[in-house]
């Protein structure tokens, strides 16, 4: 079953294609990675499948539903969730604060007025078993710009897979931890369940290589390779334009 | 939530006209009729993170329906008066929400501040909107509660305004506390991840909007009846500007702190007037700026830590 489908998507930054005619579909549980050198336009892309910039040319369909002009609440309702190249939690409210408000945002009572947030049991346990899962649980109540990074990285990731999407974006999981909690995000997406899609972007190759079974390559806003992880490492084109090794 | 406090505040306030002047009864009435202002601009402005300068038009809307009836009608019973002098302010709220909400930031305060303004020269210059030779509605008095044997004074008012007061109080209490209530501080720490994880920022920013409007123009009703009066000011920036400084001064985006803004606002002008009143722009000034200076998060942050560090170190003194 396709999840995704993109179709001529063309974004335009003033005279700038930054995403220039891209088309590829991806299909029910599959780990697709996108790689490509800086400004090639992975994030654009991003923005563009999570509603964060609206398409100057194309059409994206998510299980077979057009969403092109949908907003990002909308698209995270049919079962998207995003977890965010640069750190997007909220830094002054705390773990908990945080997790609860992550965990409501897809449920139907969080336009609750009159009863107070720590009542509603069903999502606070949710919000508990997650931060058991993450090890942040004894860290609850700390704001959470009082956390390590590798701790955030790993909050941000755990929530957005507790919000339990169809489809999980992941804008560069590895970007700045160590090589431990590195192979951390990578177990943490090998165990993803079967029946979550997941779409990711990252500098980290051994990364890469490790989680993903297809990867698209894009350069200057176009795909310029689409394959296995095999295809891609052998891929003559690839290798000269993106990373640079001659042989 | 340990709800002692909240009792002993709210008993203190049953009682404290027992005690009091006329005067001083009014002066507690004024209090709570901006307490209730402030507490209003509050959820717009400390939770939800929008500057708004318009605020007044929702609390001079408010009094203007109150001062109409009067004026026109004749109606004085609080029966019609109440849902009028909340639905009016609400409604236009809701209309000023569409159309402020479109833009944010810095535009967003110059379109509330523009919306008030307009508000205010249609007050100045429409004829029916104003008594007879003067700029304002005058001669408005206290309501009829339409029950018999029972005529309203001064006190009586004063219970009036404490009961919205109190009611008003719990039901914005619970609202900060709900689930909506913690989406609007979501947005304002950052509305980007609000929408990536599910939230129609746009309509919780404007139900936000509006429900602090219906509340400011609970307070503006209160206050025409207190006030005699109503004047084109009190929809304009002069006005919108009180509640602003008293959450501030108090502790913007705390429950309790407008409430103690406005007192310490309400007391210290009543002085100033009473002693200098030339001074009072001047001193309200110099207060505003050691505040800032000394206890930026507010007056009411600055006392719940020398409360808190006071209990540390005699250990708690009750429970």
């Amino acid at each position: 079953m396709e999840v995704l489908k993109v179709e001529g998507l063309l974004k335009q930054f003033g005279g700038i294609k930054a995403v220039n005619k891209v088309s590829f579909s991806v299909e029910a549980g599959e780990h697709l990675a996108i790689i490509g050198p800086n400004g090639a336009g992975k994030t654009t892309l991003f923005n563009l499948i999570n509603g964060q910039l609206s398409v100057t040319e194309g059409r994206i369909h998510f299980y077979g539903k057009d969403i092109t002009n949908l907003s990002t609440h909308q698209r995270v309702h049919l079962g998207q969730a995003r977890a965010f190249q640069i750190i997007s939690l909220w830094q002054k409210l705390t773990v908990i604060d945080n997790a609860m408000l992550t965990l409501h945002g897809t449920k139907p009572h969080r336009f609750k007025m009159l009863r107070p947030t720590k009542d509603f049991k069903e999502v606070f346990n949710q919000a508990m078993e997650t931060l058991r899962t993450l090890n942040l649980w004894e860290k609850r109540d700390e704001p959470v710009k009082n956390l390590a990074y590798g701790e955030k990285r790993r909050l941000e990731i755990g929530l957005s897979l507790a919000m339990q999407p169809k489809l999980l974006l992941l804008d560069e999981p590895s970007a700045g931890l160590s090589k431990g909690e590195g192979s951390d995000v990578i177990a943490l997406i090998k165990n993803l369940k079967s029946d979550i899609t997941a779409l990711m972007v990252d500098h980290d190759m051994d990364m890469i290589f490790e989680v993903a079974e297809r990867i698209i390559v894009l350069h200057y806003g176009q795909i310029i390779s689409d394959g296995t992880p095999e295809m891609i490492q052998h891929n003559q084109k690839v290798r000269e334009i993106y990373m640079g090794i001659e042989h | 939530m340990n709800v002692v406090p909240y009792v002993i505040g709210i008993l203190i306030l049953l009682i404290v006209p027992l005690f009091l002047s006329t005067y001083w009864i009014g002066l507690v009435t004024r209090f709570l009729i901006f307490a209730l202002f402030a507490m209003s601009y509050n959820i717009v402005f400390g939770y939800t993170g929008l500057l708004s300068l318009g605020h007044a038009a929702f609390f001079g809307t408010g009094g203007y329906v109150i001062a109409l009836l009067h004026l026109h009608y004749n109606v004085n019973l609080f029966w019609i008066s109440l849902p009028l002098g909340v639905l009016v302010p609400t409604f236009t709220a809701a209309l000023f929400g569409l159309i402020a909400l479109r833009v944010s930031g810095i535009y967003f305060l110059l379109v509330t501040f523009a919306l008030g303004e307009m508000l205010y020269s249609l007050a100045w210059n429409v004829k029916w909107l104003n008594s007879r030779g003067m700029q304002g509605i005058t001669g408005i008095t206290l309501p009829d509660l339409a029950i018999p044997g029972f005529t309203m004074d001064r006190t009586w008012y004063y219970y009036l305004v404490w009961i919205f007061f109190i009611t008003s109080c719990i039901l914005l209490n619970r609202l900060v506390r709900s689930p909506f209530g913690t989406a609007l501080v979501g947005i304002r720490e950052d509305e980007s991840r609000m929408k990536a994880v599910g939230y129609n920022t746009w309509l919780y920013k404007y139900l936000a909007f509006v429900i602090s409007g219906a509340f400011a123009g609970i307070a503006g009703m209160l206050f025409s009846y207190y006030n005699y009066f109503v004047s084109p000011k009190h929809l304009g920036i002069s006005t919108s500007f009180l509640p602003m400084v008293m959450a501030i001064m108090g502790g913007l985006g705390t429950f309790l702190g407008p409430v103690i803004g406005a007192l310490v606002f309400i007391f210290v002008e009543n002085f100033a007037s009473i002693f200098f009143p030339q001074r009072w722009p001047l001193m309200l000034g110099g207060l505003f700026v050691v505040i800032i200076m000394f206890a930026r998060e507010g007056i009411g942050v600055y006392l719940w830590r020398i409360l808190k560090k006071v209990e540390r170190r005699f250990g708690s003194i009750k429970s």
